[in-house]
């Protein structure tokens, strides 16, 4: 009875502070969309800087062939599954001219093809077997999208010499995409990403919500009356936990309009969406314990909000340590972080097409950290605030 | 004598160095009005946080009904309602809305608490802002709204912490009335940095000072142990020693009949019959050279015993 009154208090607080909830509202869905936005072919096309110093040899019939145009329309003929071009090639004038354009980030890699690239194409296709065709390459080593560009736009190249002078490659490469793997976009890549970062942000209105009572003095009032510290906690987890299901289904809709498509089922990404929710929430109210007023709420919150960003793999992939193994199951440091479960299981299960039984540890463990980062929280609410002061 | 409804047992607060309450007993009787009068920062507070459980004291006891508050249970604390000095108010729920929700706290049914709610918000003059959210009243309207949030689950001991603070003088004498007509069937328990709050209101008084009760009784009582009588005040121009030594000097004269005190440039002669002896007090003050630049005659309050006690005066 007492939680259900905590509940229908704190949702009309939170249905009358319409900034906050339209925020927490809107927030993933207008993620998604700026993503979708951000990727109009659905994914990165990466820039291909071209140095073309190729004099092209004269032919018998008397016309100038240049194997280096021929590469490079080969870079630009790489395509996405869907069509879309991978590789975008500019031309510039030297070395100076791509060394700027690399450290700008407007080029990612550049290619330098030299004089004589005509030549020994021609050579070998001729018939000169010790030839080698030279191609420089190069660029910022320390930007994540280079050796994707590097290997593509090489690779093009490469393949256009062997058609050209009729070589088989030494190795012929076969790959076989796990799932639906090869056939997602990045804008597709990137929402289960978002839809975690969307219930990792509600560390802060947790954390918030319980110090604004500690801060307008209402929880001293609360603390003399029979209100228990879990009656306090479980109505106010269930009022978020009911705006974070409508931002999440908003969040999905808003995915699906856009072109998101799930290769497994849809309502099981949204349990998991839940139950993760339900453990930032349980580490929200933990770091509430320590906070006596919004703005200290607000810095607390801040350092397990970047542990769960950073150290889960939600925001880029990190390498597990693990620690132990429990029935053939590794457990990992990361393995303490919600998030890192649900990154999993939802790549799990809109990539691979998982289903309820492959995603089972994923949600064992969720609701494992879940059930106790909420006890820590109403514990050491208890402890903190609710006590009579010593 | 009527009921004990709460004792405090020899009760000790610290805050490292600083000792807010120094071994306070007292017993509060059922149905009386019990005011706690003291200067700001001298306990108040503090004992009245112990006494209705939000604060730990150090050492001692604090016993509703005979049972301990402090890590007593619930239905013990739910025997006593507080009105804090601050307000304390959900600022997005509407007024009908809080009493509702801390009556249900208590586990009053949501039915009997807006009833109730209802009947003080009309009774505390707040009715018409039934369902205004808090943020939108007027600082006195909130420590309205303070006071019934403390009587909804209708408790037995009212707890009030300066109840007429930043009041409008017309909210004062509401919230005065109010808390004598809630005295006709309640134990209330009051502190007061105001003298005349606690005169008007208490029927026994406690003077508090820097964590110590220097003195408890009725105000009449506290009033005549310092003399029965009135006060004469007189401002006087001069040097602080030429006063000195003037109030030393009708001490003298006066005997036994006076009391005579010099303070903050203002003579204080506190005397049963002062009005007969003011010719005599202004002839002694001729020899001395003083100007007096202004005379004032009243009855003595429970300020003049608070300045007997320490030799300050209560805002001090």
């Amino acid at each position: 009875m007492r939680i259900w009154s905590v509940f229908v208090k704190s949702l009309r607080e939170q249905s009358r502070d319409l900034l906050v909830l339209g925020l927490t509202l809107v927030f993933a869905p207008l993620f998604v969309l700026i993503y979708w936005l951000w990727f109009p072919s659905g994914s990165t096309t990466y820039t291909v800087l071209v140095i073309n110093k190729d004099q092209g040899v004269e032919l018998d019939d008397g016309t100038t062939w240049s194997a280096a145009d021929e590469a490079i329309q080969a870079i630009e003929s790489v395509t996405y599954a869907d069509g879309n071009p991978m590789l975008t090639v500019k031309p510039v004038a030297g070395r100076n001219e791509a060394e700027k354009a690399l450290r700008d980030r407007s080029g990612l890699v550049f290619i330098d093809f030299s004089e004589d690239f005509s030549r020994t194409v021609q050579a070998i296709r001729q018939g000169s077997t010790s030839l080698s065709v030279p191609l420089t390459f190069g660029g910022d080593l320390t930007n994540p999208y280079y050796p994707v560009a590097a290997i593509l736009a090489t690779g093009a190249v490469d393949h256009y010499v062997q058609v050209t002078t009729d070589h088989q490659p030494l190795v012929t490469y076969l790959e076989e995409p796990l799932g639906a793997s090869g056939t997602r976009n990045e804008f597709e890549i990137y929402v289960p990403g978002l839809l975690v970062m969307g219930a990792i942000l509600l560390i802060f209105q947790a954390s918030m919500a319980v110090a604004r009572e500690v801060e307008a003095g209402t929880l001293r009032r609360l603390q003399i009356t029979r209100v228990s510290a879990f009656e306090l906690m479980a109505g106010t987890t269930a009022v978020l936990m009911l705006v974070s299901i409508v931002a999440t289904l908003l969040t999905y809709l808003t995915a699906v309009a856009l072109g998101f498509h799930s290769q497994g089922p849809l309502w099981l990404a949204v349990v998991i969406s839940m139950v993760t929710t339900f453990s930032i929430i349980g580490i929200g109210l933990v770091m509430a314990c320590f906070a006596r007023t919004v703005a200290q709420a607000f810095v607390v919150a801040n350092f397990p909000f970047a542990f769960l960003l950073f150290f889960s793999g939600t925001a880029f992939p990190l390498p597990r340590m693990t620690m132990f193994t429990i029935a053939g199951q590794g457990i990992a440091l990361n393995d303490l972080l919600p998030p890192t479960h649900a990154a999993i299981a939802l790549n799990k299960i809109f990539t691979l097409g998982a289903g309820f039984g492959d995603v089972l540890y994923e949600l064992i463990a969720l609701t494992v950290l879940s059930l106790l980062y909420f006890a820590v929280g109403v514990w050491l609410f208890q402890r903190t605030h609710l006590r009579a002061e010593g | 004598m009527s009921e004990i409804v709460l004792q405090v047992d020899r009760l000790t607060k610290r805050y490292g160095s600083l000792v807010a309450v120094n071994d306070l007993s007292l017993e509060v009787h059922e149905g009386e009005v019990f005011g706690f009068l003291g200067p700001n920062g001298a306990g108040k507070t503090t004992s009245i946080n112990m006494m209705c459980g939000l604060l730990r004291p150090d050492s001692g006891r604090v016993l509703v009904h005979g049972d301990p508050i402090t890590g007593g249970s619930a239905d013990i604390r739910a025997r006593v309602g507080v009105c804090p000095q601050e307000v304390t108010l959900w600022s997005k729920l509407t007024c009908i809305e809080q009493v509702e929700f801390i009556g249900q706290m208590y586990d009053v049914p949501g039915r009997v608490a807006r009833q109730r709610g209802e009947r003080l918000l009309e009774e505390l003059d707040l009715i018409d802002k039934r369902d205004k959210q808090a943020h939108t009243l007027s600082g006195g309207m909130k420590r309205r709204l303070n006071l019934v949030m403390a009587l909804v689950h209708d408790p037995d001991i009212v707890v009030l912490d300066e109840p007429e603070a930043g009041l409008d003088p017309q909210s004062r004498v509401k919230v005065r009335e109010y808390i004598q007509s809630l005295a006709r069937h309640k134990t209330i328990i009051l502190t007061t940095h105001n003298m005349d709050e606690a005169e008007r209101i208490a029927d026994r008084v406690a003077i508090i000072d820097q964590g110590e009760l220097l003195v408890l009784d009725t105000p009449e009582a506290l009033k005549n142990s310092i003399g029965e009588g009135d006060v004469v005040e007189i401002a006087l121009d001069g040097e602080e020693d030429m006063r000195t030594r003037y109030s030393a000097s009708l001490q003298e004269q006066m005997g036994a009949q006076a009391i005579v005190q010099a303070a903050d440039g203002t003579l204080t002669v506190h005397a049963r019959d002062v009005v007969n002896l003011l010719p005599a007090i202004i002839d002694e003050l001729n020899k001395t050279g003083l100007k007096p630049t202004g005379m004032h005659l009243r009855e003595s309050t429970l300020e003049d015993v608070f300045i007997q006690l320490t030799g300050r005066r209560l805002r001090e």
